[in-house]
């Protein structure tokens, strides 16, 4: 129906293909194609294609992207045309600051509102945690981003949970997101091409998750010349090299980082602890090959663990693979077809001294999905997309099994299985000169399979574990428990000038999966569990509104949102509820309502001898669960009312280039016990009014800065160097991670309460860069 | 579990950067008092003690003040009551060589406690209790975080076909080993950590080796003992949410939770009135003596 209103479109033509870096032959995504003269464009896509559809006719067509040299073609439109276009970066002479930066134009003329893009260029220049790059940590300046604090995993976005971000890397989802507890992010910052997190107005073509999607893209490799890229930190080493398998058509890239605390440590540790073993590493790989000009094959993958041990070994990591093939069926018509596998396990055992005694534990989450993705572009006023995804999981929640004096036994929890399947359509559409909507749904639709045990629980007074009644028995892909859901989508922009717009949103997402965390802060052992029928799916509403404005011919771009959030079925625990091998776990969760609002405020400059942003937001992140905090309100962990971050970014001269970075962030909520009673000599706290959250740990805050020094004699080399020169908390802040309150261990009846502060003391590193 | 990787996580943080505990100061709101009860009985001649205390403020800094005039009583088979006496000093002792001890296995014993005139109640089932078989002792060099010397282990088989419950409490010289340090509670769901493959086994080996102090082992000529008790499953709980709150720290910390009590007004109504915990165990004592 789609191609026969095409057909009727009379002398129309359509000229469509991709644009790409001159210098590495890399897919551009977002690159702006435009005819001034009609004040119609396009931006690529994340593939790097565009289609634009015009009247028969000559144009002057300008493609432009942030960062490049912007090109105008003459184009005589008399049939369709493939035109695949190269753009040649800008080279960055100092002396002479040009003020040009196209791609910044985005923040006002794109539907898009709540969405932050980084570049990997962005990130490097961030002062970071031992002087390393990190795509999480560099997230986490955002505006509506916070964390629970430092060595937690993961990110918070407007109110929502950890596991309510997509984080996506080459369209695999990651199901941990971090190395080292939390300090360092799994991805390469060498082999990330660009990072997008969207916090509202999702389109209808993401789903699975509430609060946002991390939309991770590695490079594709560079198809003119090999090259590479690495670095040497106090921490670990990256090195990364790409390009071309064959000239412009087929490329790779590799990229390895290894830490080697461990390594370094070992001559001054005692003997008995040079058996320890902590490091973490991960391998990111990606070749392409470009069959003709219709067809692009994309293969990738990654493979990272942290590992821990001494005497005993715990080690944790995740493992991606994703297979892509773009098509072109015609000048209008694009798909992207993935098929992704993404593991997620941590394991612990215990090496005891024979094999007669030992203990071993394995926990995992498999998935397997296949998502075909379509864009059709109608005309120049609507561009149609629309496909669908499905999912197969598999849950190990515990393998596990131990030998004891020679009898091996087998305690693992049974394996769960889950399909998710998803279907949407979307059209963004020019409404007159001023106006783009874009609308669609998305239905998804989630079944809990067998073989599996499907376990009724009765009821009891909230907060108390759940009397398990029944259980019965289901077979191989026997439906447990099935849901399915609608979720509307709606963005509009109107435009109120050249430079400044209006925007506004509302999504509706649904999600299946749940991570099971009884810690303060998320860890890499939390558990992920499908929805079943005890546990049913969480559901977000989000209304946001925005004004967005360019100043200086884009040399700032800022915008203020509003946003507000409802959220349903937010999984709690009952007090003391015990995640591990609890076979009856169901039986120990809780369920109830969230909400979360706020403002933020952010401005950037894109260009200049200084660059950088300013991001403030005023928040509020609340959960209310029957059975916890008497049945009211109370914050969640990762509610913090102010967030500021500033962050830039100085080119001094051509040798030098500072940094620095400052954070301010109200303090966490925690509970704060009211009272102490003594069983079998030991002091407990208590909270007579048994409150949730009922105080904060003191305000965070946290100053850093980087020195880069480019050598001169870069210029006349192949070999760019670069020595980074960082210091981490400059002001050796002890910002609390969080306050315990404990009996001390000299004096057994005195209680105190003791700061916990995770940095505390400025970390300063070097660490040494290249490019060849 | 938790705390292991506490320690890791700290252990890696040394190398790299600089964690920190300090102490620091915070005003607490107050909160009123309540009855205390410490209620741990066993089925041996030994005089039994249920200690009852009040809670008070958290800063208190002092030992927990005492409730005298409460009246405590356990009801035993046939009606029998066992009082128990004050000695005002919080100590409520009853003398099982006067009226016999506390030890029908499978009775479900009930607690009676009147405090300023309401009446609080809790019952505790006696479950029996396996043999300690054997003990075994072997010499190990330092690992991380065990110091060189004498290693000891016990051997018993937990009951086949029923869900047990226990509490392994280790001695040195007859002294506690870890007296009022939460952290080293050592409990038993079965003869593991629960789950169905953990019934009718021999107690696995982390749990029947953690009656040595990692720090300052055995030496030769010492004497390590273990005694093993029966519980309930509320008083099991209760154990394992005192582990888990008395020493709620570091970055796997849980939140902070009120322990529930399975001591009742005797309506049944009233929550959170009373503290604590009652509970009626069977125990097994074997010991063995360090040679070199």
């Amino acid at each position: 129906m789609l191609l026969s209103i095409a057909s009727n479109a009379q002398k129309k033509y359509t000229i469509s293909g991709y644009v790409k870096s001159a210098s590495s032959g890399e897919e551009l995504i977002g690159a702006n194609i435009i005819v001034r003269s009609l004040s119609v464009g396009v931006s690529s896509n994340v593939y790097g294609f565009y289609s634009l559809t015009l009247e028969e006719g000559t144009y002057e067509v300008t493609y432009s992207f942030i960062g490049f040299d912007e090109v105008t073609k003459t184009i005589d439109l008399t049939q369709n045309q493939q035109i695949d276009l190269e753009l040649k970066e800008t080279v960055n002479e100092l002396d002479v600051v040009e003020i040009s930066s196209d791609g910044a134009e985005q923040n006002v003329n794109s539907i898009e509102m709540s969405v932050n893009k980084i570049d990997s260029k962005t990130i490097k220049k961030i002062p970071a945690l031992l002087g390393e790059a990190d795509v999480v940590r560099s997230v986490l300046l955002l505006p509506g981003v916070t964390t629970v604090g430092e060595g937690s995993t993961g990110f918070n976005v407007r109110g929502g949970g950890i596991d309510q971000n997509l984080v996506l890397l080459d369209e695999a989802p990651v199901y941990n997101s971090s190395h080292l507890f939390g300090f360092f992010s799994v991805f390469n910052p060498d082999a990330v091409k660009n990072v997008k997190l969207i916090k509202g107005g999702i389109a209808p073509i993401y789903g699975g998750r509430l609060s946002s999607i991390l939309d991770v893209r590695m490079k594709e490799g560079n198809k003119k010349e090999f090259t590479g890229e690495g670095g040497v930190g106090l921490i670990f080493s990256r090195l990364s090299l790409e390009g071309p398998l064959v000239k412009d058509k087929a490329s790779f890239i590799v990229a390895g980082r290894r830490s080697y605390a461990d390594i370094l440590a070992k001559p001054f540790l005692n003997n008995n602890l040079q058996d320890s073993r902590f490091y973490f590493y991960d391998l990111t790989a990606k070749v392409n090959y470009q069959i003709n000009e219709k067809n692009k094959l994309f293969l990738s993958g990654y493979f990272g663990r942290d590992v821990f041990g001494a005497g005993f070994i715990f080690d944790w990591g995740n493992a991606t693979a994703t297979a892509r093939w773009n098509h072109i069926f015609n000048d209008r018509l694009f798909m992207n077809l993935t098929t992704f596998f993404s593991d997620y396990d941590y394991a612990f055992g215990v090496e005891a001294e024979s094999a007669r005694d030992e203990f071993s534990w394995k926990s995992s989450i498999v998935s397997y999905s296949l998502k075909p993705d379509f864009s059709y572009y109608l005309n120049n006023k609507n561009t149609i997309k629309f496909g669908g995804q499905s999912i197969y999981y598999d849950f190990k929640p515990a393998e596990a099994s131990f030998v004891s004096g020679g009898e091996a036994n087998d305690i693992s929890l049974p394996e769960k299985f889950a399909i998710e399947n998803g279907l949407y359509i979307q059209n963004e559409q020019k409404l007159g000169a001023r106006t783009r909507l874009l609308y669609g749904v998305r239905w998804s639709q989630f079944s809990y399979l067998g073989e599996g045990v499907k376990q009724t629980y009765g009821d009891t007074i909230p907060g108390l574990r759940k009397p398990l009644l029944n259980t019965e028995r289901f077979d191989d892909w026997e439906s447990i428990a099935s849901y399915n859901n609608f979720e509307p989508r709606l963005s509009i922009k109107y435009d109120l000038d050249e430079t400044s717009s209006l925007k506004a949103s509302y999504n509706r997402m649904t999600q299946y999966l749940h991570l099971i965390s009884n810690t303060v802060a998320s860890t890499p052992i939390d558990l992920w569990l499908p929805t079943t029928n005890n546990i049913e799916p969480q559901i977000a509403d989000q209304i946001a509104f925005g004004y967005f404005r360019n100043f200086k011919k884009n040399t700032y771009e800022a915008s203020a949102e509003v946003f507000a959030k409802d959220f349903q079925n937010q999984i709690d625990y009952i007090d003391n509820a015990d995640i591990f091998f609890n076979e009856e776990l169901e039986g120990d969760l809780l369920s109830g309502d969230g909400r979360a609002y706020g403002l933020e405020l952010y401005v950037k400059r894109n260009s200049g001898r200084l660059t950088g942003w300013v991001s403030y937001t005023i928040s509020r992140s609340e959960r209310k669960v029957d059975g916890i905090n008497r049945g009211d309100w109370y914050p969640s962990r990762f509610d913090r009312l102010h967030n500021l971050s500033v962050v830039s970014s100085y080119e001094f001269n051509s040798k030098w280039s500072f940094s620095a970075n400052f954070i301010y962030s109200s303090g966490t909520p925690a509970t704060f016990p009211t009272n102490r009673y003594e069983i079998q000599g030991v002091v407990l706290p208590h909270n007579v009014n048994q409150s949730r959250n009922n105080y904060r740990i003191a305000d965070y805050h946290r100053l850093d800065l980087s020195a880069t020094l480019t050598p001169t004699k870069n210029q006349d080399r192949k070999w760019k160097s670069e020595w980074v020169f960082s210091v981490y908390n400059v002001y050796s802040r002890r910002n609390a991670f969080a306050v315990f309150f404990e009996q001390n261990d000299q004096n057994l009846t005195e209680t105190e309460a003791i700061r916990f502060s995770v940095i505390g003391s400025f970390v300063p590193a070097v660490s040494y860069n290249f490019k060849f | 579990m938790k705390k292991t990787l506490h320690n890791l996580m700290l252990m890696a943080l040394c190398i790299v950067m600089v964690a920190c505990e300090d102490p620091i100061d915070i005003e607490l709101d107050e909160g009123r008092s309540q009855l205390v009860v410490d209620a741990f009985i066993s089925n041996d001649m030994n005089p039994q003690t249920i200690r009852l205390t009040k809670s008070a403020n958290f800063f208190l800094n002092a030992a927990a003040p005492i409730a005298n005039n409460v009246n405590v009583n356990i009801e035993g088979p046939n009606g029998v009551i066992y009082n128990f006496v004050n000695d005002n000093q919080g100590n409520y002792t009853y003398d099982p060589t006067t009226m016999g001890a506390i030890d029908s296995v499978g009775f479900n014993y009930r607690l009676l406690i009147s405090y300023n005139g309401e009446v609080y109640q809790s019952f505790s089932k006696l479950n029996p209790v396996p043999d300690i078989d054997s003990m075994t002792f072997a010499f190990e060099e330092a690992e991380l975080g065990s110091e060189e010397g004498y290693y000891s282990q016990f051997y018993a088989t937990d009951f086949r076909g029923r869900k047990d419950y226990y509490r392994i409490k280790a001695f040195r010289n007859g002294e506690p080993l870890y007296p009022e340090n939460p952290e080293f509670i050592n409990l038993s769901e079965d003869a593991a950590f629960g789950g169905e493959g953990a019934d009718g086994l021999q107690f696995i080996f982390p749990i029947r080796a953690a009656i040595t102090d990692e720090d300052n082992p055995f030496l030769p000529g010492e004497i390590s003992s273990v005694e093993l008790w029966s519980l309930n499953q509320d008083a099991y709980s209760f154990l394992q949410q005192m582990v888990t709150q008395a020493n709620n720290d570091g970055l796997f910390s849980e939140p902070a939770a009120n322990i529930r009590s399975n001591i009742l007004d005797i309506s049944g109504s009233a929550q959170d009135e009373v503290l604590g915990v009652f509970s009626v165990s069977s125990v097994s004592i074997n010991s063995i003596t360090i040679t070199p």
